[in-house]
């Protein structure tokens, strides 16, 4: 396409869009306006319904229930896929060796910058299990724990380097916690299966609002997306790690379609 | 309440047009995380807390490392197969 052709196609494009769009702006409700009639009612209802201070997690475990085992699983086939990608003799020796571009000298960590890591690590570990755990009373859950609890990880490898991270976070151990995560939140709808009732019914007692453990089933699923999130983030990271370490001169790759791999 | 609101929205959109502006990958992934940084910020402005955590761990942490990690791998490799060919750098 030529250069000339290309904003007369741009110009021609906006001119079909903006009417739609200026009538789809001017529809919208306003910034900042009330609650859509969707909110107002979950506000009012889910309180005494489920005995739950956060709507969102109210609505993510309990009302639309169904919805976050399909985005759990997408996590899941999305991280298999990513492994199954990046799968290769790199990096799985657990050697701490950083991949060399053109003889640049690798820099060691600062020691402030280890200090701070692992002062700020374990402490991000705690408060992802924490914003976690509070899922049913304050604004966070388990994805949001989970996520917190995986960057934790990344302070940790920060602060150890490559191969003591390698030692302290083990990918078998990664890949059960994500497993058990799915495995949880599907026991979790299959229960109220056993008892007769519909998939994902809230069957365990609901307990008492602004609680820690309120919310009935909730907790078990809130638990199983915890495990599933931080698990599923961590082996992406560790993947992704991986494929910047330098190769073992042993270990030739033959599906890499090169001969004679050099470190 | 209100300045807070405006001062977040254009450092928004400074930040994102920042990203878009940088040409270096490398830089951009950092341009990106700024980005994220700023996002978090606006969404706790805008009272949504949950939202604020997931976007500081995924668009300030998760992302750029990913990036950043790929970038890597990307020069470590040119640079194995231009050894391997024998060709220059």
């Amino acid at each position: 396409m030529s250069p000339k052709l290309r904003p007369a196609l741009l110009a021609l494009a906006a001119l079909a869009i903006l009417p739609g769009f200026w009538r789809v702006a001017c529809a919208l409700p306003g910034f900042g306006s009330p609650v859509s009639p969707y909110g107002q009612a979950v506000n009012a209802l889910l309180p005494e319904m489920r005995r739950v201070s956060n709507m969102v997690s109210a609505i993510n475990f309990d009302v639309r229930g169904f919805d976050t085992i399909g985005e759990e699983f997408m996590l899941l086939a999305a991280v298999a896929g990513t492994v199954l990608l990046l799968r290769g003799g790199r990096g799985e020796d657990r050697a701490d060796a950083g991949g060399r571009i053109g003889g640049r000298a690798i820099v060691p960590r600062a020691d402030a910058v280890v200090l701070i890591c692992r002062i700020c690590g374990p402490f991000t570990f705690i408060f992802g299990v924490y914003v976690a755990l509070h899922a049913m009373a304050t604004p966070g859950g388990g994805f949001q724990g989970g996520v917190v609890i995986a960057s934790s990880l990344l302070l940790i490898y920060l602060g150890e380097g490559y191969g003591r991270w390698r030692q302290l976070v083990r990918e078998p151990v990664l890949d059960a916690v994500e497993g058990a995560g799915a495995l949880l939140f599907v026991a979790a709808g299959l229960l109220p299966v056993f008892l007769g009732l519909r998939f994902l019914t809230n069957v365990l007692p609901f307990g008492t609002a602004k609680d820690m453990l309120s919310g009935g089933l909730m907790i078990v699923e809130n638990a199983g997306v915890t495990l599933a999130v931080a698990g599923g983030f961590g082996t992406v990271l560790l993947e992704f790690m991986e494929e910047t370490r330098a190769t073992t001169s042993e270990v030739a790759d033959p599906d890499d379609g090169r001969t004679g791999d050099r470190a | 309440m209100a300045f807070l609101l405006a001062a977040m929205l254009l450092l928004a959109a400074a930040s994102g047009l920042a990203v878009v502006l940088t040409r270096d990958p490398r830089r951009q992934v950092f341009a990106l995380a700024g980005n994220g940084l700023v996002l978090t910020l606006l969404f706790l402005v805008l009272q949504a807390p949950d939202v604020a955590l997931s976007e500081l761990a995924v668009g300030t942490a998760a992302t750029p490392l990913l990036f950043l990690a790929a970038l890597a791998a990307v020069r470590i490799n040119r640079k194995r197969d231009a050894a391997d060919t024998g060709g220059p750098e």
